[in-house]
């Protein structure tokens, strides 16, 4: 089953999806509207976000593409809700920079509370999973918590969506083919068995460290072929058997309006 | 995570904004890996399962291998509590989006280097308490001119002057907002004394400003 935020009709609703597209509420009412329709605004899937991290350079591939030695534990950063927004929504480029570029990947959604969770039962805290685009602005790194919150913590640079697939429907999250399109055109084409770090580990790893709790996210990691994206842009990040993710870039200035 | 915390949904830390730490390290930050000085404000978030309140009790942290870690730090900042949501707001009026000023306890493992986000320094459960309570902005004139000491057992071991701050309240909160939007109850620490000081199990520490109030905690593990 998969599950979705959307607003459809002026609602706000959970849904859950069935395997024929059937899309149905929290009271068990059938919506009459397909999957794809432009009718549905997607939001964000996680209804209460909580700590969302993220893992840096967790391909080989795209650690040598980025000229860094493979890291020997994860580099993990955290990002707030501020970042997330839906399927077929936008995430702006600010002005005046040279390089931004999307991330695809595969995010665990945390579902019970766990500390010191050990790697063989990881998998019983994991929900499901989704697709996250962690965009990253290149111009603004520094070597301080790097990468810095400037990078990687502004408004609208998650889209993340636009549903959750159960755990028990993704019987190896560690074979899926991960692919994004600019424009239709194919830029990344890898796969989740390249991850250093797969998600039983890093949920070992941080639940060493701290409490993971319902709601909390895990984004692993992009492999090999990041490209720059320009307002009109529009990136497809898809991952197989979990969901493609559709956002359109836009200026700094069309993203803020009135605020610019 | 404290289900009483006065944070709401984010609680954001300004590391390195203590001029004399910053001079200090000024040759370190001309070396490898950091090549030159921060030239923005360096943030940092303490997650949900770090906030926690008045009077609780701070754990003393475990390494990977499930033993007591031998040293635990803490440092004290002011607490801006925005009030509005804030987006892109000059510095000139930055201030008028805050709702209210607090206290923020940062316990972590010492700072050995800012490279990498310090995840395993700086999340550890219950290790951000804020409080005791939000003291209204309208009673606090100019919150650069605020002093934070930390005692630890009764005896002051660190002083800090706001005015020693490398960015202000209000640029800070200037530039915060230019990277992401601030909503209502999130809280901003927007400096600490450069010299974290070590704390150890059982202590009880006091983190005060005058004016603001006084937030008690003690570490666990005695």
């Amino acid at each position: 089953m998969r599950h979705a935020r959307i607003i459809f009709e002026g609602r706000e609703l959970d849904v859950d999806i069935d395997a024929q597209d059937r899309i149905t509420t929290q009271n068990g009412e059938q919506l009459d509207v397909a999957l794809d329709s432009d009718l549905i605004t997607w939001l964000p899937p996680v209804k209460e976000p909580g700590t969302i991290f993220a893992l840096g350079i967790n391909y080989a591939d795209h650690a040598t593409e980025l000229a860094f030695e493979p890291p020997k534990e994860p580099l993990v950063f955290i990002k707030h809700a501020n970042t997330l927004t839906g399927h077929k929504q936008v995430s702006y480029r600010p002005d005046g920079i040279e390089y931004q570029h999307y991330e695809c990947e595969l995010v665990a959604v945390i579902g019970k509370t766990g500390k010191n969770i050990k790697r063989e039962n990881a998998l019983d805290y994991v929900a499901g999973y989704t697709v996250c685009n962690d965009f990253a602005i290149r111009d603004y790194l520094e070597n301080y918590y790097r990468p810095n919150l400037r990078v990687k913590s502004r408004d609208s640079l998650l889209p993340m969506g636009p549903w959750i697939v159960d755990t028990a429907d993704i019987p190896d999250a560690n074979a899926l083919k991960l692919t994004t399109t600019v424009n239709g055109k194919l830029t990344q084409d890898g796969n989740t068995k390249d991850m250093i770090f797969d998600v039983p580990y890093v949920i070992e790893y941080l639940s060493k460290i701290m409490t993971l709790n319902p709601g909390d996210m895990i984004c692993t990691g992009t492999p090999h072929g990041i490209v720059d994206c320009q307002p009109g842009d529009t990136i497809v990040c898809s991952i197989e058997n979990v969901c493609s993710l559709e956002t359109r870039m836009v200026s700094e200035q069309e993203y803020y309006g009135d605020k610019y | 995570m404290t289900a009483n915390s006065l944070v709401h949904s984010k609680l954001v830390c300004v590391a390195l904004n203590d001029k004399a730490q910053l001079a200090a390290l000024d040759a370190t930050f001309h070396q490898d890996p950091y090549k030159k000085p921060p030239t923005q404000p360096v943030l940092y978030y303490k997650p949900r399962n770090t906030w926690s309140q008045e009077g609780a009790e701070v754990e003393w942290a475990r390494d990977f291998d499930g033993n007591p870690v031998a040293a635990m730090v803490v440092g004290a900042s002011l607490g801006v509590v925005i009030g509005k949501t804030t987006c892109r707001v000059s510095p000139q009026e930055a201030l008028s989006h805050v709702g209210g000023y607090t206290v923020v306890a940062d316990y972590s493992l010492p700072e050995q280097n800012y490279y990498r986000p310090d995840i395993k320094g700086k999340c550890l459960d219950t290790s951000a308490p804020v409080g005791p309570k939000i003291i209204p902005a309208a009673e606090i004139a100019n919150p650069d001119a605020l002093s934070i000491s930390i005692t630890v057992n009764g005896s002051v071991k660190s002083v800090f002057k706001l005015s020693q701050m490398q960015r202000s309240v209000a640029e800070l909160i200037s530039i915060i907002s230019s990277i992401m939007t601030l909503q209502p109850g999130e809280v901003i620490a927007v400096g600490f004394a450069g010299n974290r000081v070590p704390v150890a199990k059982g202590d009880k520490v006091a983190a005060s400003i005058e004016g603001i109030g006084t937030l008690t905690n003690t570490l666990g593990g005695a």
